[in-house]
């Protein structure tokens, strides 16, 4: 760039930048490296750090406390079901949501940096987009990984190679629950988070979104005819990620519960849950179109 | 398409058909008020001083550039660079530093600054190192590795500038930047203006509510008050020789000026100096003659210079000048 050395002929010090420029897609992958060590706080202090990964291991609990029984005792130990992992730890994945989701949107908001990012080589949809990738990527980390830690350690337990081939199918459907589950749970925890710069006010009303909605859908099933009163489970985000969950394992919910009371067939809970995940995406990006900055 | 000419050089102005910023029109309402209105204007680069009051439309228009803001009509280009649909190909060359506050508090400037470089699509490595090199161009040294909530306003207002240069934009656009600074920091803050624009060669456009600053650093002049441009003219027109020569006597000037008035010629009083238009060297000569005729010494007869407070001021003389010569 000859033309460009022109102006620091005489100047000691300032050197232009001659090198690549590698643009749009470039600064969506630099915002999703950055968000997801905010997930987790690395690069902040010590108090940021403790919300999100003292959650994370408290997810993993059950999978160790399977593992540790499943190498004392081998054979007749099941303590957790790979499909009944996430009604134990739901409320700590409806928690780490509500500590993270506020802090990955709400504090550009506070400290109005979105300007100097919709100022950059992105768009404002990118922003979001990226923000929401992480935060899914922050939640597969605290699904699959205990999932598949069982995986393994029942295998170990086992014969690994006999395990694998009575139990391979149980892989796509680690896979695919944890990811409609996480894309889920982010999609209601960013759209919440993105409507304040206030912390406080966000993860309250994350937190709403999802206990209030499951006693409301399991309060109007119970109070109403059930014929019609289970469609009003599917409002509810925790009962779908029970539903869905069983569905990708093709378990059948168990007897008594109000899954198998509202006897829905499994993809309903699938499909109702990748139609929230979607519609709460497009209200994101649709919010960030809008957001002054 | 956005990344495919990611690497597309822009246009720096520097070829001679092309300009820095052409906008046709540009116009921003709300609901209640027009930010902009119909704004049509060409710059070449350089650092362009961009004066109005407070709401005046400077910081609408900048965001306008930026893509920031959508505009109601009109259109515009950057450096070749369409702004409603090239923004993120355009903003790779720009720098932004906002009027208002806009750091994070709980990182360090090194790693803020580092990741809105990358943010500008500079690959990882080339941002750390030119992180170091523009917070030290910035005068921020040891202080960089802190968390930045216990920064100065100072301290503040340069990472600020940091962030809009560390990709080595072809253009910044400073919004206010030496709001909150103390005289010295101000002083400061105008001297590293006029080196990015004199040394480092990339053009700038620097607002301002005070004229004095821009009149400092700038050799164009951009007015805009209430959504509409004013001017937009060099700096030299406006600091150039006006048409209003500046007498002063030793003795009382009354009968000098009646005399001139009998003449035909427009007589202002300021105080010690009487202000005429010289519309020809004639009058040079009718000046000359008078005070001969009166027996008044001559202490001063010279043309003034236009300097910018007075041309927004209200002088009465210069004001008339003004509006003829317009």
């Amino acid at each position: 760039m000859p033309e460009a050395a022109t102006g620091s002929i005489y100047d000691l010090g300032y050197q232009r930048y001659a090198g690549v420029r590698l643009g749009r897609r470039h600064a969506i992958w630099a915002l999703y490296v950055h968000s997801l060590r905010g997930v987790f706080g690395i690069g902040r202090s010590l108090g940021s750090k403790v919300g999100p990964i003292g959650l994370a291991v408290i997810a993993l609990l059950p999978a160790i406390i399977q593992l540790g029984s499943a190498s004392i005792a081998p054979e007749d130990v099941e303590f957790v079901r790979p499909e009944e992992y996430y009604d134990l730890i739901q409320i700590v994945l409806v928690l780490f949501c509500a500590v993270v989701a506020p802090d990955l949107l709400g504090r550009d908001q506070r400290t109005k940096t979105l300007s100097l990012y919709f100022s950059r080589a992105l768009r404002r949809e990118d922003y979001a987009l990226a923000k929401f990738a992480a935060l899914v990527t922050g939640m597969l980390a605290i699904t699959i990984v205990p999932q598949v830690m069982m995986f393994i350690g029942n295998g170990l337990a086992d014969d690994f190679g006999d395990h694998l081939q009575d139990n391979w199918t149980d892989l796509p459907s680690i896979l695919g629950s944890a990811v409609e589950l996480s894309c889920l749970v982010s999609g209601i925890g960013l759209l919440i988070a993105a409507q304040t710069p206030r912390r406080a006010y966000s993860t309250v009303g994350i937190l709403a979104a999802f206990v209030l909605t499951s006693a409301v859908g399991a309060g109007v099933f119970e109070a109403t005819d059930r014929n019609a009163g289970r469609w009003a489970l599917l409002l509810s985000p925790l009962h779908l990620v029970q539903g869905l969950t069983r569905w990708f394992f093709d378990v059948a919910p168990e007897p008594g519960s109000e899954l198998a009371l509202a006897d829905l067939p499994g993809e309903t809970y699938a499909i109702a849950a990748a139609a929230i995940a979607c519609m709460t995406l497009a209200l994101l990006l649709r919010r960030y179109r809008k957001i002054p900055a | 398409m956005d990344c495919a000419d990611s690497n597309r050089t822009p246009n720096t102005g520097r070829t001679p058909d092309l300009s820095l910023i052409r906008t046709v029109g540009l116009t921003k309402r709300y609901v209640k008020v027009t930010a902009l209105d119909s704004l049509d204007l060409e710059l070449e680069p350089g650092i362009i001083g961009l004066v109005g009051a407070n709401g005046a439309g400077k910081s609408t228009f900048i965001k306008l550039l930026l893509g920031l803001l959508a505009p109601t009509s009109g259109s515009g280009e950057v450096m070749g660079f369409d702004i409603l649909r090239q923004g993120p190909e355009l903003r790779q060359f720009v720098g932004y530093m906002p009027e208002h506050e806009c750091l994070p508090t709980d990182i360090s400037a090194t790693e803020f600054v580092s990741h809105m470089a990358q943010i500008s699509g500079l690959p990882r490595p080339a941002a750390r190192e030119r992180t170091a090199e523009t917070l030290r161009h910035v005068g921020l040294f040891e202080e960089r590795y802190r968390e930045m909530r216990g920064y100065s306003a100072g301290m503040k207002q340069r990472v600020k500038l940091a962030q809009a240069l560390v990709h080595d934009p072809r253009l910044v656009l400073l919004d206010e930047p030496t709001i909150g600074l103390d005289p010295e920091g101000r002083d400061e803050m105008l001297r590293l203006i006029r080196r990015i624009g004199a040394e480092f060669g990339i053009a700038v456009i620097v607002s301002s509510h005070l004229l004095s600053e821009i009149e400092r650093i700038c050799d164009h002049l951009v007015e805009i008050e209430d959504g509409r441009l004013v001017r937009s003219e060099p700096m030299a027109a406006l600091t150039a020789l006006t048409r209003i020569l500046a007498i002063e006597v030793d003795g009382d000037n009354a009968p000098l000026a009646e005399r001139l008035r009998r003449s035909g010629v427009t007589v202002n009083s300021s105080g010690r100096l009487l202000l005429v238009r010289k519309d020809d060297d004639a009058l040079l000569d009718l000046v000359r003659d008078s005070v001969v005729d009166l027996e008044l010494g001559l202490v001063r007869l010279e043309q003034s210079r236009r300097r910018l407070e007075e041309l927004f001021g209200s002088q009465p003389a210069l004001k008339e000048d003004e509006s003829s010569s317009a």
